[in-house]
């Protein structure tokens, strides 16, 4: 073969390997490719897996900024403990002063009306199937939970326990 | 073997030597810089110096591999050794051309690890392989072959290109694909300049051989 068919052919093949350029990973591959290669040696320096942690101050440098500063200057640190524990017990004692205050403003619980649920308990001695438990509330009404309660426990209290006795005929 | 060195440097961890400028625009300066604060533990500086380089970097691993799950994991693998050996990394080279080294060391010994060729996973061919004007004349000379598709050529080029040897792969995969001057692959390659020629000559042949039926 002499070298000018060599030139020729691998210009031909010079042209086939153009292709190679065309050929692209998906739409968008790049635009993440840093962060993942970021996001693993962060994983890496912990010896574990990627955290959603990690990805959130990735993408929030500002927190990440915070944060390597509250690691390397322990003053910093101090304060914005201080300053957390500060409002901390403002909100605290805020919280209670309000509670007074609304307390003597508001009217109690005991003096506001409320609908009166009626509820009546048939027979005594078959207080289930006899008449079912009447309860009248109102659409918008709360029930009132302790009288009915107290009401099915003492219906409770007089149920008897009997002795079962089964006869099967042919059984000896 | 290409990537011989010293007994006592580890296979990923390639030499500080000096080194041809690389060839995106990057300013030296600006980059000494950035690998400066990358030293110092700055994400955000190892995250622009990935942005750079990272296309090169994934293109060269994929076309040696021809598989874009290998390539991507590939890819990742090498900016991370490379941040982890950047103290290692006096600034006698190129940033640019110690990580390409990196990652070359780190697909050839993926690959002699992957004993059998693994399945293929090609990216698909831009819009722009259409109208390139030297896969239309490719295309359109009087060849037996025609009729192929775009997609069946490119298979069939991959397919010839995982028959060569690494180093012969890699010097094509440098020069033809990605146009890396041959003193740069040479650095990359860690082997002087009459080496690569001789190997990319070789390479051709080879690739010439097995595609036989398309180029004539």
């Amino acid at each position: 073969m002499s070298m000018s068919e060599d030139t020729e052919n691998f210009e031909q093949l010079r042209r086939l390997l153009a292709l190679k350029r065309h050929e692209q990973p998906p739409p968008g591959y790049f635009n993440d490719f840093s962060r993942q290669v970021v996001l693993r040696i962060r994983a890496g320096e912990r010896g574990g897996e990627v955290t959603i942690l990690d990805q959130f101050s990735w993408e929030a440098p500002w927190l990440q900024r915070i944060w390597a500063a509250l690691e390397t200057k322990p003053i910093l640190a101090g304060a914005f403990g201080l300053v957390l524990c500060s409002l901390l017990i403002a909100g605290v004692v805020f919280a209670d002063k309000a509670d007074v205050a609304s307390g003597t403003a508001a009217p109690s619980l005991e003096t506001a009306s409320l609908p009166i649920v009626q509820a009546s308990i048939g027979a005594a001695d078959q207080p289930f199937l006899a008449r079912p438990v009447s309860l009248e509330p109102s659409s918008t009404g709360p029930i009132d939970a302790a009288k009915t309660d107290e009401l099915l426990l003492n219906a409770f209290g007089k149920l008897r326990a009997e002795p079962a006795s089964l006869s099967f005929p042919g059984a000896r | 073997m290409i990537m011989a060195g010293p007994a006592s440097r580890k296979a990923s961890e390639p030499p500080d030597e000096p080194d041809v400028a690389p060839p995106s625009a990057a300013a030296p300066v600006e980059e000494m810089e950035l690998v400066k604060r990358a030293r110092k533990g700055d994400l955000a500086a190892y995250d622009d110096l990935v942005r750079r380089y990272q296309e090169r970097i994934y293109a060269t691993v994929y076309h040696m591999t021809a598989n874009h799950e290998d390539a991507n994991d590939l890819a990742q693998e090498a900016f991370i050794k490379a941040f982890q050996a950047l103290k290692s990394f006096k600034g006698g080279s190129s940033f640019y051309t110690w990580v390409y080294r990196i990652a070359v060391n780190k697909t050839i010994n993926f690959l002699k690890q992957r004993r059998n060729k693994g399945q293929m996973s090609l990216d698909d061919l831009d819009f722009n392989a259409e109208h390139d004007p030297d896969l239309v004349a490719l295309i359109s000379d009087k060849t037996p072959r025609r009729e192929v598709g775009l997609a069946e050529l490119q298979e069939k080029l991959n397919a010839a290109m995982q028959k060569l040897s690494e180093p012969h792969r890699l010097a094509v995969t440098l020069h033809d694909v990605q146009g890396l001057s041959h003193e740069e692959i040479a650095k990359i390659m860690e082997c002087n300049v009459g080496t690569v020629r001789s190997r990319l000559f070789y390479a051709r042949q080879q690739l010439q051989a097995y595609l036989s039926d398309y180029l004539k």
